[in-house]
């Protein structure tokens, strides 16, 4: 009878200084030496490549990225208790904006004397639109009247869900530039201390972004006009940089079925437009670009939406680079 | 070395406690007599119901699916048992009927357009961003269960060990089956938020099953139920925030260890 009390006795304990120790070590692995530092907190991959450049190595400045590096885009991710801790300890907040940031809502309110940099303000985002793929170019600011449009019958038009603001600016190396030198400017406002030292950093960074853009341009001479479906909608500012024509566009990034209606009208756009090339993520369009593939005569080229990747500072410039040589090689022949 | 108190300097943390330290005793009490009464598939159609909970209230234009979660649970509920007590098919077909039913039309509704991304945190539940506010519904809910355990249990005990002897001791039956229906609806379904679909059935069993590998009578039964439920609750919550790791899970991962320490014990 005692027994069981004795018992249950050393199993809590045994699990408590299992995990207290479990805790120890991993925490102590962890541990960096954590000073008065002014820290910049940014909320997912590119935002914190971009960041990087720009902080480049100013003294006195720490940068920590908020997801785990291979999270990707963060449409469905949780803040976990060290994100949240992370964001009570920072000066700086770099966001994408556009609504990819999910939880800034909570974040704003949580803590209100954060300050945030949104790296798109004044950027003009494309829209998602999935049942006809023509794209309309949305000003942030007009979203409000747009979800208030009434049509001819006086019924309200639900814009907002049919015209999904298209977040992912930053494969635009055009719009990326700009985002860059949002950050540059904002954070040279909030850290005047080192003001030179981040314009310094982002124009360097910018002259490597334009050496990009510049043998965009020449590729663009090939690509021009072409019919194209995109599987991913990040893959709608590639578009922009390249002169594409954007006949269909379906995300197939998020975890989600593809009915099989979809596919027949993948099918028939590529029919219909005369479509010739696929511009997939690999991750998550394979299936879909075979079975696309078996059907109907197209090339498809993986790209990488540059949503996570090595934290290298150069990483956003190679991948560029890689997408470029792809989409040159597919057109070249 | 770790400063073992420091979680507690943030506000999201102590909302985060108080609440697992009102849901986990909850559970462990509506835990008990799940385990007792074979419910533990019920409860886990429950939990999956929330999805279709959730639908219902898009479709139906609702700001706030709690409202429209609550009322399709209990429907889902009251409608389970009524057609379980005509006994056309075992309890557990027909549960899987129903759940794999509402689960489709769940999935089916709130993935249209490709928009199932923004209903995923309900799978895995996010008990950080708790407010205040929240945590004073569970309080109220919690009191309301406690009053229903010191009237309503030893006739729910009575029921579970023999339904006929209890009917003719002019216990009404039917009545407390629908009543602890419903009781297990509204608690998960307004739990489900924080813990999670995939891992509120889990809490509900594993403190429960865990103290009916050891336990000899009813009194031991509660008591280690409870004590487990709490305990995994606060020290997955803690160790959760030192390591990153979601805290729903962790809380699983440990209650998951005190069953298995408490089969093993149980069986010498």
């Amino acid at each position: 009878m005692k027994n069981k009390y004795v018992f249950v006795l050393i199993m809590l304990l045994a699990i408590l200084v299992v995990s207290i120790g479990f805790t120890n070590i991993y925490v102590s692995h962890n541990q960096q030496t954590e000073d008065e530092e002014f820290v910049v907190l940014t909320s997912f991959y590119p935002m914190y490549i971009a960041t990087m450049n720009v902080v480049g190595d100013t003294e006195g400045v720490t940068l920590k990225n908020l997801s785990e590096p291979q999270t990707g885009c963060l449409h469905d991710f949780q803040l976990t208790p060290a994100d949240m801790k992370l964001l009570s300890t920072a000066d700086v907040f770099v966001v994408n904006g556009g609504g990819i940031e999910s939880f800034m809502e909570e974040i704003a309110m949580q803590y209100p004397e954060l300050a945030i940099i949104e790296a798109s303000e004044g950027i003009e985002f494309l829209c998602e639109d999935d049942s006809h793929g023509h794209e309309h170019v949305l000003h942030e600011d007009d979203e409000h009247l747009h979800e208030e449009e009434i049509d001819a019958d006086g019924e309200y038009v639900d814009e907002a869900h049919n015209h999904d603001v298209n977040a992912h600016a930053w494969m635009s190396v055009e719009l990326h530039r700009k985002q860059v030198e949002n950050i540059s400017n904002v954070l040279a406002e909030i850290d005047p201390k080192n003001r030179e030292s981040y314009l310094a950093n982002a124009g360097v960074y910018d002259g490597k972004l334009e050496a990009i853009q510049v043998e965009q341009e020449k590729v663009q001479l090939l690509t021009q006009g072409a019919a194209t479906i995109m599987f991913h909608c990040a893959f709608d500012y590639v578009a922009m940089d390249y002169g594409l024509d954007v006949a269909f566009c379906m995300d197939l990034d998020e975890e989600r079925q593809v009915s099989a209606g979809e596919v027949a009208e993948v099918l028939e756009v590529v029919e219909h437009e005369d479509v010739k090339y696929i511009f997939a993520e690999e991750l998550y369009g394979a299936s879909m670009c075979e079975m696309v593939q078996k059907e109907v005569d197209v090339k498809v080229i993986y790209l990488d939406p540059l949503n996570r990747g090595d934290y290298e500072m150069d990483s956003y410039l190679k991948g560029m680079h890689r997408n470029l040589e792809l989409i040159q090689s597919a057109f070249a022949n | 070395m770790i400063n073992w108190t420091s979680w507690l300097d943030y506000g999201f943390m102590r909302n985060a406690l108080f609440a697992v330290l009102i849901i986990t005793p909850l559970f462990a009490l509506l835990g008990t007599m799940i385990v007792n009464k074979k419910m533990a598939y019920f409860s886990d159609a429950l939990g999956h119901s929330a999805l279709t909970g959730i639908a219902v209230g898009v479709v139906c234009g609702m700001q706030d699916t709690t409202a429209s979660m609550v009322i399709f649970a209990v429907v889902f509920a009251l409608l389970l048992n009524k057609i379980s007590s005509r006994n056309t098919a075992s309890t557990d077909t027909i549960i899987s009927v129903f759940s794999s039913c509402s689960v489709a039309l769940g999935l089916a509704i709130l993935s249209a357009g490709g928009n199932f991304s923004k209903y995923s945190s309900i799978l895995v539940g996010d008990i950080l961003s708790i407010t205040t506010q929240e945590i004073i519904y569970l309080i109220v809910i919690f009191a309301f269960t406690i009053l229903f355990w010191i009237f309503g249990f030893n006739y729910l005990n009575a029921i579970s060990i023999h339904r006929t002897v209890a009917k003719s001791k002019q216990i009404p039956v039917k009545f407390m089956d629908n009543l602890f229906a419903v009781l297990v609806a509204l608690i998960v379904m307004l739990s489900i938020k924080w813990v999670g679909i995939l891992i509120i059935n889990a809490l509900l069993i594993l403190p429960a099953a865990s103290s009916r590998n050891i336990s000899t009578n009813m009194r031991e039964y509660h008591l280690f139920s409870l004590i487990f439920s709490v305990f995994s609750g606060v020290v997955g919550l803690v160790v959760s925030y030192y390591t990153n790791v979601a805290t729903g899970p962790m809380i699983v991962i440990i209650a998951s260890g005190i069953y298995f320490a408490t089969y093993l014990y149980g069986r010498k």
